[in-house]
């Protein structure tokens, strides 16, 4: 083992992170002599770009075939110190990294002797890796230059033209007959009074002047297959056709539904009780003073967080725990829209917290100064609503008149329902995109990729991710836009080689790789005379499920092989169990 | 409980004088109130913006008894014109108590 291996190690005090705990000179000085080590080294910073360089050097200088360095978690650094090994001219598939920072001093810091001996059989166990390491190329998968948007609703459809205007071709997928998504309806939205309505035909209209886009609509996505650069999706289109689609990437804006309050929920289900959707629909039916029922509309009560930020309990099971973001905003606009219209009406607003952020808090100011009264209640002592012989009646317990009880009767009370996951079985089982504790889906890294998904080359556009707001939801859709469009316009992608590999004189083909395989990797192929196993290189993510299954041991995942894992362990038991 | 008056709540509404929305509740008023009057003009002041008819009716000898001194509105943080809100009270009480007009 590692005759004619050079390696060399270099193991970071992390200013006191490790060194506090573990004697790093005495684990350099520990492996110096371990079979195939050139160099052992430590720096108080190896990430810190003085080191690099000076790693650098020893790389060049010592003509390394192997490095490993011994630091904080793989999470923070690996891509740094790859990067690094690649510029010092060694294959960064020949870099190993051992943890020595959180697994191994923040975890023994009442044990200091303990923690160096650690620290030494983890560095061992990286060294006999590195030794066995051979130069791996990325693998490089050509792309389809064509996106597919899932969703015409704003999200989808802004989109959508960003990506025509980078001259890729789009396909639009609409589940509905009409395409336009949840706004297409709307009148005046936050904050700018733009019609929902006006926003859509202007999309719309745009969208079917470009050449390079394509809307279907009444269509789903019935299958899927392919890969990152490469995907290929039928979509049942109205009650009978279907069209084959082959793109490079997708957009998932499939958006949100509103929350559908249960029965008797602050009242819901009484006649005049209604969600904002609902009285949005109605109040945008009618000019000038509001009617109801053929009588003008006097006093309206709006409670807020309806559907949102709940508790569990008994009634709620499954209660949804998040703000929903955007209804403080809509909330607060309508009683701008209401105090323009004519007539003598009265609005209190109920809610739990005010969270109209950024410039949507000059809203909130304008409803309260122009007449609109807001009432502060306790989520635990919530407002009720009741069907009485003076119609509906609406109790609250105001927080500015220490609690004392109010009682407001009503024409028409509104709650403001906040957003939920959509509804998309068919879809959701063909990508299999991971979904939030709260049921909307998931992204790769909530600050860093926040669009980008456990799929490659699937990315989140809009409120099927999170409540969001509409200006928050064509944000979101471009810099999905983006990605799709950094991904399809270099025309290649390099995907990781740490994937299986099949030996084909020992596999006999029996299936038992192609039933572990989560991701669909494994295919059947005839290789001379036998049937064996083949792996489809860019849909393989390295899982390794398929290797310890195999009867036969014919198969392997590169950077971590069996004969790799075995020294690990030989190397770190080398006291216990002696050569 | 009290029930919010339709009629309270649109006066206050449609008046140029009564104000009380930028009040934050923080009791300065109160504190210099050289009457020492009981009923905090904060607590009074939702009443009215809420529309509580009724709390105004039970608080009318209150209302009365303010001096218009002023110090309230002079050391309001929130620059509240308190001295004008108790005026407009008064003229409503006035008119809809009293029947004054």
């Amino acid at each position: 083992m590692a005759i004619g291996r050079k390696i060399g190690v270099f193991i970071c005090h992390c200013g006191g992170n490790i060194s506090d705990y573990v004697d790093v000179k005495a684990v350099a000085e520990a492996v110096a002599n371990e079979p195939g080590v050139v160099v052992s080294k430590n720096h108080m910073f190896t990430c810190s770009d003085a080191a690099q360089q000076e790693m650098i050097d020893d790389i060049q200088g010592l003509e390394l075939d192997g490095l490993v360095i011994a630091s904080c978690s793989p999470k923070l650094h690996m891509f740094t110190f790859r990067d690094m090994a690649e510029r010092g001219g060694i294959n960064k598939y020949q870099y190993v990294h051992v943890n020595l920072r959180e697994q191994c001093s923040w975890a023994h810091t009442n044990d200091k002797t303990g923690a160096t001996e650690k620290g030494i059989a983890l560095v061992r166990a990286g060294i006999a890796k590195a030794s066995l390491s051979v130069p791996l190329t990325a693998l490089r998968v050509d792309t389809i230059p064509k996106v597919l948007v899932i969703g015409a609703g704003i999200s989808g459809l802004r989109g959508a033209l960003a990506l025509s205007d980078m001259g890729l071709s789009v396909f639009i997928a609409e589940k509905e007959k009409d395409a336009g998504g949840t706004v297409k309806n709307w009148g005046r939205m936050a904050p700018d009074d733009q019609h929902g309505s006006e926003i859509v035909k202007n999309l719309l209209d745009e969208v079917k002047r470009r050449d390079n886009i394509m809307l279907y609509t009444d269509a789903e996505m019935i299958a899927k297959s392919g890969y990152i650069g490469d995907f290929k999706v039928t979509l049942r289109v109205g009650e009978h056709d279907s069209v084959e689609l082959q793109v490079g990437a997708m957009l998932i804006a499939t958006g949100f539904d509103s929350y559908e309050p249960q029965q008797g929920e602050f009242g819901y289900g009484l006649d005049g009780v209604v969600t904002l959707p609902q009285f949005r629909d109605f109040a945008d039916q009618q000019d000038g003073e509001l009617t109801y029922n053929g009588k003008p509309v006097k006093n309206v009560a709006f409670v807020y967080c309806v559907g949102s930020r709940q508790k569990k309990t008994e009634a709620c099971p499954e209660p949804n725990q998040y703000c929903s973001r955007y209804c403080c905003n809509a909330g607060t606009h309508m009683a701008v829209c209401l105090e323009d219209r004519p007539g003598d009406l009265n609005q209190y607003h109920l809610y739990r917290d005010i969270r109209t952020y950024g410039h949507n808090e000059t809203i909130y100011e304008e409803a309260r100064t122009r007449g609109a009264v807001f009432m502060r209640y306790q989520d635990t002592e919530a407002p009720t609503v009741a069907d009485t012989a003076d119609g509906l009646v609406v109790t609250v317990k105001d927080q500015l008149m220490g609690g004392e009880e109010v009682e407001i009767q009503a024409d028409l009370v509104v709650l403001i329902t906040g957003m939920v996951p959509k509804k998309n079985e068919t879809l959701m089982n063909l990508l299999k995109l991971p979904v939030s504790k709260d049921g909307f889906l998931n992204e790769l890294h909530i600050k860093l990729r926040p669009v980008e998904t456990v799929i490659d080359g699937v990315f989140l556009a809009g409120s099927a991710q999170s409540p969001k707001t509409m200006a928050e939801s064509v944000g979101a859709s471009l810099a999905a836009v983006s990605k799709a469009g950094g991904l399809l316009m270099k025309g290649f992608v390099d995907l990781e080689p740490l994937i299986a590999r099949v030996d084909t004189d020992k596999c006999l083909w029996c299936d038992e790789c192609l039933k572990a395989c989560p991701y669909g990797a494994i295919e059947k192929i005839h290789h001379g005379e036998k049937e064996v196993a083949f792996v489809v290189k860019s849909l393989c993510k390295g899982e390794g499920a398929c290797v310890p299954i195999c009867p036969h041991d014919a198969l392997d995942v590169e950077g971590y092989t069996d004969q790799q894992i075995t020294a690990m362990i030989d190397a770190c038991s080398k006291e216990v169990v002696p050569a | 409980m009290s029930r919010v008056s339709s009629k309270l709540a649109s006066a206050v509404k449609c008046s140029d004088t009564f104000n009380a929305d930028a009040c934050m509740h923080c009791g300065v008023c109160t504190a210099v109130c050289p009457m020492g009057i009981e009923m905090l003009p904060r607590k009074l002041f939702r009443y009215v913006q809420v529309g509580l008819e009724d709390k105004v009716r039970e608080n009318i000898s209150t209302i009365y008894q303010c001096l218009l001194c002023g110090m309230c509105a002079e050391n309001c943080p929130a620059e509240v014109n308190i001295a004008d809100n108790v005026r407009f009270l008064r003229k409503y009480i006035n008119e809809n108590e009293f029947n004054l007009s």
